[in-house]
Parts: structure tokens; C-alpha cells; sequence
């Protein structure tokens, strides 16, 4: 009896559930928490006021970036082929950019008034121009996931009109996926830019930071979006795939990393060369001082470096574990970008006062950030899961519709 | 389909146009609004180094006019060296910068520039994301990380409050005691002349180390002491053209 009921309800799946279930919860708690008390219980300082959270946002916002990439790439660099990987890479965006809307929410400090961006416009806020893209870039996506929604089997036998109606929007995707460049181009880059305008930090002021935040986004979110597919291929027969289209984006991965990798090491060694007060002790922080193993090991070894060889030498990317691994590195090298980037700006603090020496401070997240952070990782991490068991996320078989087909009429051919 | 290629060229022509129109009228905002608009009045502030001694009065009494949690200083004194056998210090406030980052940054337009060249926080807008701490130059800005409760230890000794106290969630700094500014103005008074209409760390200074007045009146004690003595400003090199100038303790001190 006991031993039914245990098969029965002890599956995998249930106990996945209940992991990420138990996780949700504690940051719940976590967030409610934050709210309550507000950000004085976080480690968040006046020095560093951007933190994990930031970084989560941050993260989420660029592995999210598989979305627009893919969809350019499929619908208006006509890579048909490739449409059933775009398709998750559009579930991974809006769970991504979702997971971003959450991070900044438990982060600001008047969660209440986070629509006030909307309605008091400053143009010249690179943070404002971000919000308005992350927000209309959120609706794109939503719209770009209807299709995959209306998978869901009760929605299709109660409601089948509905259901059709989102399917429909399908016949829109190349307008879709043109508004989706647009938006992701200008907050990507402009996210780095948030960072890159910011004259007080020299460590963070430099052109190159738009351009390194959006490479790094496009080659970390279709990192993420293929080994989110190949995982959920491993882990369950819900999930279809085509290992031959996944293989051709991969091994696409492993140019864009040579570029990725070119770039982000001519930065850093580029700054070696401008003694700028703050730049160099940031330079110095990231590459000999706390940072060093994230810089050199995992962003640059095991970030870029090691998956560009095994997604570039043919038998490793064949070969389904190392190419996974790979793939997985990247996403991870993209995240250790990101709060590199975000921690080591703001530990080194610039005096004000001629002559005085740069002093530096530290921050380490609270149990209760770090809490609220997992538990938002989590979230993306469940939703995928019930997108593979019930929205067909990852299958490669499901063929939809064309889009739109364009019926021109038929005229007479023109007589000279 | 030969269409629909067109459709998709002219789509991206209109994009196109639709971008650069946007550019143009960010050109000319940009152009408009950048930096301070500049009104009848200009206030500044002018610091003599060498008259402070570092007693924190000026701390104490814009703790209580503006009733400031004990926790966060708009207004802080910091040591700078020595000259001979004198410890010389720099009091930092809000240096109410001409093209201030904060203002600059900010996504909801809550800080912003008076025309008397103040820079202003409407705490009712902010929504305490905090760009405008990373981006001051000056450490000026301090959020509410807890709400400030209780009693203020320096009420009623150094000052009675003069504004409501912030929300919790929401950066805040210097504000060059606008509220005196105005009243007083309003009254008939000179702000850096009658003590009612001049900020509280001036007024309370018992060395008479800072100035305050208005630059666009070249009578005015500020725009004299700048004309009579060097001066310098904080991380001049930046650009932020700070309203808050310093008398060097010795002269030629590099800025």
C-alpha cells in the first residue's frame, strides 16, 4: 500500500515540484518580508545599492536575448529551419524578462509606484528607456508566445476558439519579431549603457559596455535556450527534438564566441593602457584582486574559451554531453559577466576629495536577498518545466502554420 | 511573395524613418534641457577652509531643519590633510550641480533642476531605484533604507524641522534649505544676508566659513569671495559644475 502510494506520487516530476515548490516558498516569504520591512534588511548600502537582485535582473534580462536573436534570425533572415528553436527561445524570453520584472520589483524602493516610469518620461535616463523597452518588449513577447500558450490541452477543449485566435497570432510573427529586434537592440545595449554613462565610476565608463552587453546577450540567451532544449530532451519524452538543427546553432554559438571572446579581452586589456584614477583599480579588482577566479576562470576559461573549443572541434560538439556542458558554461560566463561588472563598479569608490586615496568596500547578499533570489531562478526554472510537459515548448515535430501567406492578385503581364 | 518583400522593405524604410524622427526630437530635448535652466537667481555656496574647524555644527543644524534620520548626514564633514600644523576639512553637501547626474539619470524626472539652479528631489516621484546614487559623483545621496521613526536628537538643540520627512524607499540630500530660500524670498528677504531666508548650515556656522548668495548679483558676499580668493570646486574635471565652491585652506590647492 505504502509502497503504491510512494510510486505513485514519488515520481521525478512530483519531486522536482516539490523542491522548486519549497524554494518558491521561502522567497515568498522573502519578498513579503522585503516589502514589510523594506530594503533596510538586505545587505544593500549607499555604496552599493545595486546588488544581487540587480544582477538577477540583469542575468535574466540577457539569457532572455535567445528570444529576439533566434526570431530575427528565423523570420527575417528567412532561417525557417530553425523555427521550432525559436519558438523555445520565445518561451525562455518571456519567462526571462518575466524573471527581470520580478527582480526590479522586490528591488526598488516604491514597488507601488513602479508605473510612474510610464507616465513621468525622462528621455535622457538610460534606465528609463530601459524600462519602457523591457515593458513593450514583454508585451511582444506575450503576443509571440500566444501560439505556444494555446497549446495548453484544456485551453484547446474548453475554449477552442480562444485557443485559435492565439494561434493566430503566429500569422504576425515576422511584425513581431521586427518590433522584437528593435526593442531588444535598444535595451540590451542601453543596459550596458546604464552602466557605460556613468562618468563618476570611471571603471564603468567607457563606450564599449553597450556593445559587450549586447553581444554577451546574444550569445548567452541562445546558450541558455539550447541547453534548456537539450536538458529537457534528456530529462523527458515530452520534449522533441531535432538534434541537427540544435548542432548548427551550436556550432553558430561557437563563432559568435571567437567575436565575444575577442572583444571582451581587448576591454579589459585595452584599459590597462588609460590610467584613469578608478579605472585601473578596477581593472585590477577584477583581474588580480576578490574577482580574479570569476574573471579568468569562469568568465574567460570556462565562459568563452573552453565551450569555444568544444562547439567548434566537431567530435565534442556531436558529442550531445560535451556540447550541453558547453552551452552551459556560456550562459554561466554571461552571468559571472554581469555581476562582475555590477559589484566591481561600485566597490571602488572614487574620492571626492582631491588627492585622497580610492578606498574600497564590499558587499555580500543577506540570506534574505539571496533567498528571494533563488527563489526567482526558481520561478524560471518550474515554468520552463510546465512549459515542456504542457505547452510543447521544446518539439521540434510540431510544424504551425505558416504565417500569412501574401495572395498577389494575378494582373496581366505587362506588354512592351 | 514578391509582395510581401516589398511590404517587409517598406516596413523597415518606416522603421527607419519613425527612428531617425525620434533621434531628431531627442536631439532637440536634449539640446532644450541640458544642464539648468538659469532664472533670475543663481545660488551657491562658498566654503573657506580655512576657517573651518570641523565642529559639525552645520551637520547637527540640517539634521534638524530638515529633520534627517541621525543615520544619514545631507551635510558631512570630512578631514583633508593638514596645512602645517592644521587639520583642514571639506563639508560636502548636495554640490547642486549646472548638468547634474542625478537629474540626468534618473527614469521618472523625480530629480530636477529649479531654475534657481537647485537641484530638487520630488520624493512623491521617486521610485527608489537608485541610479542617482551610483551616478553622483559626490556621495550627496542617501536612501531610506528604514523609516525614520521617533525622535530626532538634534530637535529642538540645533533647529526645529521645517519639511516633512521622507518616506522610506526613497534616496534623499541637500536641498540648499529651498524651504528657507522661498519662505524668505517671500518675505522681502536676501538669502545669504538674513538668517531666516539662508540655509541652516550657514546660518549655524560659528566661524562664518560659509557663504551663501546669489552669483547673478555681483554684490552679493558669494560672487565677492570668489572674486577676491582662489577657489576650487570637487571633481571639477567631470564637468558637473558644482554650485559649491572652496577657499582653499592654502593657496594653489589642485582641485
Amino acid at each position: 500500500m505504502l509502497n503504491n502510494l510512494r510510486s505513485k506520487f514519488l515520481t521525478p516530476w512530483t519531486v522536482w515540484l516539490g523542491v522548486m515548490g519549497i524554494i518558491l516558498l521561502s522567497g515568498a516569504i522573502s519578498g513579503i518580508m522585503v516589502f514589510w520591512k523594506g530594503l533596510g534588511i538586505t545587505n544593500l548600502t549607499d555604496r552599493v545599492p545595486w546588488g544581487l537582485w540587480i544582477t538577477i535582473d540583469l542575468s535574466s534580462i540577457a539569457l532572455g536575448a535567445g528570444a529576439f536573436s533566434l526570431c530575427a534570425g528565423v523570420y527575417l533572415f528567412g532561417l525557417k529551419r530553425f523555427q521550432p528553436i525559436a519558438r523555445t527561445a520565445t518561451f525562455v524570453g518571456l519567462i526571462g524578462y518575466t524573471m527581470a520584472t520580478l527582480a526590479l520589483i522586490l528591488d526598488i524602493g516604491k514597488p507601488e509606484r513602479f508605473w510612474h516610469s510610464m507616465i513621468y518620461w525622462n528621455v535622457h535616463s538610460l534606465l528609463w528607456e530601459v524600462t519602457m523597452c523591457v515593458i513593450l518588449y514583454l508585451t511582444v513577447l506575450l503576443l509571440e508566445a500566444m501560439p505556444i500558450i494555446a497549446n495548453l490541452e484544456w485551453l484547446r477543449k474548453r475554449l477552442p476558439r480562444i485557443a485559435a485566435m492565439m494561434e493566430h497570432v503566429h500569422h504576425y510573427a515576422p511584425i513581431l519579431a521586427i518590433i522584437g529586434l528593435g526593442l531588444s537592440s535598444l535595451h540590451q545595449s542601453s543596459l550596458g549603457a546604464t552602466y557605460g554613462v556613468i562618468k563618476a565610476r570611471p571603471f564603468w565608463f567607457k563606450p564599449e559596455m553597450s556593445v559587450l552587453f549586447m553581444f554577451s546577450a546574444i550569445v548567452g540567451g541562445i546558450s541558455l535556450t539550447l541547453f534548456a532544449t537539450m536538458l529537457s530532451a534528456r530529462l523527458t519524452r515530452k520534449a522533441k527534438i531535432n538534434d541537427v538543427l540544435i548542432e548548427r546553432v551550436a556550432q553558430f554559438v561557437g563563432y559568435l564566441l571567437i567575436g565575444y571572446f575577442y572583444f571582451r579581452a581587448w576591454d579589459a586589456l585595452a584599459t590597462t593602457y588609460t590610467y584613469d584614477p578608478g579605472r585601473s583599480e578596477g581593472l585590477h579588482f577584477l583581474t588580480k584582486g576578490p574577482f580574479a577566479f570569476n574573471f579568468w576562470i569562469v568568465e574567460m576559461l570556462f565562459g568563452m574559451i573552453v565551450p569555444m573549443i568544444l562547439l567548434l572541434y566537431k567530435p565534442t560538439r556531436i558529442n550531445r554531453f560535451s556540447r550541453m556542458l558547453a552551452l552551459f558554461l556560456v550562459a554561466v560566463g554571461v552571468v559571472a559577466f554581469r555581476w562582475d561588472t555590477n559589484i566591481t563598479g561600485q566597490l571602488v569608490l572614487m574620492p571626492y576629495i582631491a588627492d585622497q586615496a580610492i578606498t574600497y568596500t564590499n558587499y555580500r547578499p543577506s540570506l534574505i536577498e539571496i533567498l528571494a533570489g533563488a527563489a526567482i531562478i526558481a520561478y524560471g526554472c518550474t515554468a520552463f518545466s510546465l512549459g515542456v510537459k504542457y505547452l510543447r515548448v521544446v518539439d521540434h515535430t510540431l510544424i504551425e502554420e505558416e504565417h500569412e501567406k501574401v495572395h498577389v492578385k494575378v494582373t496581366e503581364p505587362a506588354t512592351l | 511573395m514578391a509582395k510581401q518583400n516589398i511590404n517587409r522593405r517598406e516596413f523597415l524604410k518606416l522603421t527607419a524613418v519613425g527612428v531617425a524622427v525620434a533621434a531628431g526630437t531627442h536631439a532637440v530635448s536634449t539640446k532644450a534641457s541640458s544642464g539648468a535652466p538659469k532664472g533670475k537667481h543663481q545660488w551657491a555656496m562658498v566654503i573657506d577652509q580655512s576657517k573651518c574647524t570641523g565642529c559639525n555644527y552645520c551637520t547637527l543644524a540640517c539634521q534638524a531643519h530638515n529633520d534627517v534620520n541621525p543615520e544619514i548626514q545631507w551635510n558631512k564633514v570630512l578631514e583633508d590633510g593638514k596645512v602645517g600644523d592644521m587639520q583642514v576639512y571639506v563639508p560636502r553637501p548636495c554640490m547642486h550641480c549646472e548638468k547634474a547626474p542625478c537629474v540626468e539619470v534618473c527614469p521618472v524626472k523625480a530629480s530636477y533642476y529649479r531654475d534657481d539652479g537647485i537641484v530638487m528631489m520630488d520624493y512623491d516621484r521617486c521610485i527608489g531605484c537608485r541610479y542617482c546614487q551610483i551616478a553622483c559623483p559626490y556621495n550627496a545621496r542617501s536612501f531610506n533604507w528604514e523609516k525614520f521613526t521617533g525622535d530626532n536628537p538634534a530637535v529642538p538643540e540645533w533647529g526645529n524641522p521645517e519639511v516633512e520627512r521622507r518616506p522610506r524607499g526613497v534616496p534623499e540630500k541637500c536641498s540648499f534649505c529651498y524651504q528657507r530660500i522661498d519662505r524668505g524670498l517671500s518675505l522681502g528677504l536676501i538669502p545669504g544676508v538674513d538668517a531666516d531666508a539662508t540655509p541652516a548650515c550657514v546660518v549655524i556656522c560659528p566661524t562664518g566659513a560659509r557663504m551663501f548668495g546669489d552669483l547673478n548679483d555681483p554684490e552679493s558676499n558669494v560672487s565677492k569671495a570668489l572674486h577676491e580668493n582662489p577657489s576650487y570646486r570637487l571633481r571639477e574635471n567631470l564637468g558637473t559644475g558644482p554650485r559649491v565652491y572652496y577657499i582653499p585652506a592654502v593657496p594653489a590647492k589642485e582641485a
